[in-house]
């Protein structure tokens, strides 16, 4: 009886040692005749940053939503903490609740206020009262500098103002890990600034994060390690430094210059 | 409290349904032929109608886009009302209220005259306002863009707009006009032998076949509510400007 | 030539005489239409006021002005045609005032009627539209029903309902319909036929303003964790139905006049009541006016009320849909 608590104990520590917080397992997948992954296999640790880069339509918005099962994977497995979410039988909505998403077109309730988008969730997921979810939403909100903000409705915000409620509706879901799916792209760049601050402070707080960014700035000084996705594979993954001053392939040389300049 | 009657049908008068159906569509084949010149009569009335709606209502939708003062207040007060108005209350007005001989030129029969004004009335009020709207949806700065090579407004308006709201007018137009095929059937109101009087006087002439004859009329509607939408639906794709909608 | 916009702006001045008009026409209607209800109702059954459809005015010094203008007309020379006209107006007045009681009767089954099918036919519409967005492979069923209803002539309906089922048959039978507050049979068959109208149309609208909510927001939802169904409760529908408002107006509109329709299977709503006085007296003018005007009135209050709810419910950033006709078209909408 002792033993085996000690065994399940050992197992658990074990686990969260060796384990990585996401592991993509030989991922496949496919659109009708098109081919977008041949066999991605991925692991990110706790804490660490991960930045996808690669051409248009290789593949790294979807390669999220498999995260997140937003889209369904044909073969291979997703694991997130130990857990095999890509099971037929897993839990999506609980699964979906430990992955926050912030997406490229922000996705914000277009009928809510800014607390109203973040309450929402608390409130009907994760079974939070009204005052609770209000005062949680105000602090999620504070967060990323929108204390002036809650009562706004989307159309109200800047687009940087209406992104950074998205990563406090996601934030406040209390995720694992954060799925960042181009969220500056569809902004000016003088409005990216606030949103690329808000996700720094985000790296240095320790969150788990996995992006998909045409930022290379913020992929240099942020990024534990960059993946080049191409052709549905990951044609190269390291660490910034070597990715970006010695590539081993011509392929993500040449890329990375024509992104960079 | 609701309680089931105690005088239920008596037993004699449950036949087997589809004898009984048998019989009454066969009623119905045995005068299509009425059936059908009640059709004829509702296709007719829609299409005089629908014209007289769209010799009135552009120009109204016009004047109340461009008119003065006077002349836009006017016309939009006469749509409020007719549009307020239920197309029953309206159509027994035109065949009670006003027998005028001088309005009444076409050769057709007083029901259907009196149907043609108040289909055709009642259609000129909302076809004013797609047309209206039309042209308010073309940006203004086309209008700024004719004046501009010396085009008076007038001109402008002509030669510019209204060709373009036209074209934007289809899709409103098409509604419009399933609406116009649709309410032919009030006329049965006034007496006139459209489809669904047909169908009726047929009714009173063998009552259980009710349910086959409307149920033959509402797919004759059905039919011509179609083909009406699909011919206009061609119409907008033969016309379509490129690069709009 | 002056500008469109300048055409149409009117002076401070004007604006406010004809909101003072408007606001004392609402008042007159909707005090008589309540007074008439309340007394004939309430204040009769317990021995109160003038009794149950008895008349507020006399209609006769109306009608004895009528004849004494008629009669004296010829008297005031180039005048005579004017005084004429008059006189028939003065003559119409009396016969509005005679065929009150009746009207204000007819106008509460009229409300009634319409209120009752849009509400029912919302709560058909929302899943309707809702399967046939969302229903995989029984969108095909939503969209036969819809169509099949949009294509076919609301009257053509009513009789295969009333005349074509045994519908009446079966609530024939049934003892307490018609008794007391159950309304007749006629009336049930009508509510019936304008619920199952109503919900097609309605279904259409909402269909509308459901694809004119970005798909993004669903995939927003249950990115957070909601599923499928509560994003479409708490996220989808909340902006569908402002996006449907305008439209509903619309509907609401088309309802109020289309539920005269109702005459033609018996239910004594306000046009059934009113041609059976006129096929009477034959006062076909005075008498289809005057309920024109009954009409138009509830219509415009109705129109008036729902641009009120759609300002209360108004979200910034969140447009609108059609409605059964183009544009907006009832009152004075801008």
């Amino acid at each position: 009886m002792t033993a085996q608590r000690t065994d399940e104990r050992d197992n658990e520590r074990r686990r969260a040692e060796h384990e990585p917080l996401l592991r993509i397992e030989n991922v496949w997948k496919s659109f009708g005749t098109e081919q977008v992954f041949r066999g991605i296999d991925l692991e990110v640790d706790r804490g660490d940053v991960e930045v996808l880069v690669g051409p248009s339509g290789s593949g790294k918005s979807t390669l999220l939503r498999c995260v997140n099962r937003l889209t369904e994977i044909d073969e291979g497995a997703i694991y997130l903490d130990g857990e095999r979410v890509t099971d037929a039988d897993a839990n999506v909505n609980e699964l979906r609740q430990q992955v926050g998403m912030v997406f490229q077109d922000i996705n914000l309730f277009a009928h809510l206020t800014a607390r109203e988008n973040v309450t929402l969730g608390l409130r009907r997921v994760r079974g939070f009262g009204k005052s609770e979810a209000r005062d949680r939403a105000d602090r999620e909100l504070a967060n990323v500098g929108l204390s002036d903000q809650v009562d706004s409705y989307p159309a109200q915000l800047s687009g940087g103002q209406k992104q950074r409620v998205g990563i406090a509706r996601a934030l406040a879901m209390d995720p694992k890990l954060m799925l960042f799916d181009e969220p500056t792209s569809a902004l000016d760049p003088e409005l990216s600034n606030s949103v690329l601050e808000v996700m720094e402070r985000l790296v240095e707080a320790g969150m788990t994060m996995l992006v998909v960014t045409h930022e290379m700035r913020f992929a240099r000084s942020a990024a534990d390690s960059i993946t080049f996705l191409e052709g549905g594979q990951v044609v190269e993954r390291g660490p910034p430094e070597r990715l970006f001053e010695r590539p081993e392939r011509e392929r993500t040389r040449e890329f990375l210059e024509s992104i960079y300049g | 409290m609701i309680a089931a009657s105690s005088t239920a049908l008596p037993l004699e008068t449950v036949e087997p349904i589809a004898a009984v159906a048998a019989e009454d569509w066969l009623f119905v084949l045995d005068n299509y032929e009425y059936l059908l010149a009640g059709a004829v009569i509702t296709v007719a009335l829609t299409a005089t109608s629908i014209v007289l709606g769209l010799l009135l209502g552009f120009p109204a939708g016009a004047i109340e886009l461009y008119g003065g003062r006077f002349s836009s207040g006017v016309v939009r007060k006469a749509g409020v009302a007719i549009r307020g108005t239920p197309i029953l209350v309206i159509m027994v007005f035109t065949f009670f209220v006003f027998p005028l001989e001088w309005l009444y030129v076409l050769p057709a029969s007083e029901p259907f005259q009196a149907a043609v004004l108040a289909l055709g009335v009642r259609s000129a009020a909302y076809q004013s306002q797609i047309f209206r709207g039309a042209l308010r949806s073309i940006d203004p700065g086309q209008l700024e863009a004719a004046q501009s090579i010396g085009m008076s407004k007038r001109e402008a308006i002509g030669y510019v707009l209204v060709p373009q709201a036209l074209r934007r007018s289809v899709p409103g137009f098409q509604n419009e006009f399933t609406i116009v095929l649709k309410d032919t059937s009030i006329a049965f109101a006034i007496g006139l032998g459209e489809l669904l009087r047909h169908s009726h006087d047929l009714m009173t002439q063998q009552t259980t076949a009710a349910l086959e004859l409307f149920v033959f009329a509402s797919l004759i509607y059905f039919l011509l509510t179609i083909s009406t939408n699909r011919t206009l639906d061609y119409v907008n794709d033969r016309y379509a400007i490129p690069g709009e909608g | 030539m002056a500008s469109s916009t300048d055409a149409r702006r009117l002076t401070l001045p004007e604006i406010r005489i004809g909101r003072v008009l408007a606001v004392l026409a609402a008042v007159a209607f909707w005090g008589w239409l309540l007074t008439r209800w309340i007394n004939d109702w309430v204040l009769a059954r317990i021995g109160i006021g003038p009794g149950a459809g008895v008349h507020f005015l006399e209609a006769e010094p109306f009608e004895t002005t009528a004849e004494r203008l008629a009669a004296s007309a010829d008297a005031y020379g180039p005048f005579a045609g004017v005084v004429d006209w008059v006189g028939s107006v003065v003559g119409a007045v009396g016969v509005a005032v005679d065929i009150a009681p009746v009207l204000a009767v007819g106008a509460w089954y009229t409300i009634v009627l319409t209120v009752v099918s849009i509400v029912l036919g919302l709560l058909i519409a929302v899943p309707l539209s809702l399967v046939r967005v969302y229903g995989g492979p029984f969108r095909w069923l939503a969209l036969g029903y819809i169509e099949l209803i949009r294509g076919t002539p609301l009257l053509a309906q009513l009789f295969v309902l009333y005349f074509g089922l045994p519908f009446a048959v079966w609530l024939h039978g049934v003892e307490t319909i018609g008794q007391g507050p159950i309304p007749d049979q006629a009336f049930i068959i009508a509510v019936v036929g304008f619920t199952i109208n109503s919900s097609a149309y309605q279904a259409e609208y909402i269909r509308g303003a459901l694809e004119s909510v970005d798909r993004g927001q669903l995939t927003a939802a249950r990115s957070v964790g909601l599923s499928q169904l509560e994003g479409l409760r708490f996220v989808v529908m909340p902006q569908t139905l402002r996006y449907a408002i305008p439209a509903w107006t619309n509907e609401l509109v088309y309802l109020i006049k289309y539920s005269s329709l109702a005459a033609f299977i018996t239910v004594p709503e306000l046009y059934y009541r009113a041609s059976r006085i006129a096929s009477r007296t034959f006062e076909h003018t005075a008498i289809y006016a005057s309920i024109a005007i009954v009409y138009l009135a509830i219509v415009l209050t109705a129109t008036v009320l729902m641009s009120r709810v759609e300002r209360e419910v108004a979200i910034p950033g969140l447009g609108q849909a059609e409605g059964r006709h183009q544009g907006k078209t009832e009152g004075e909408r801008e």
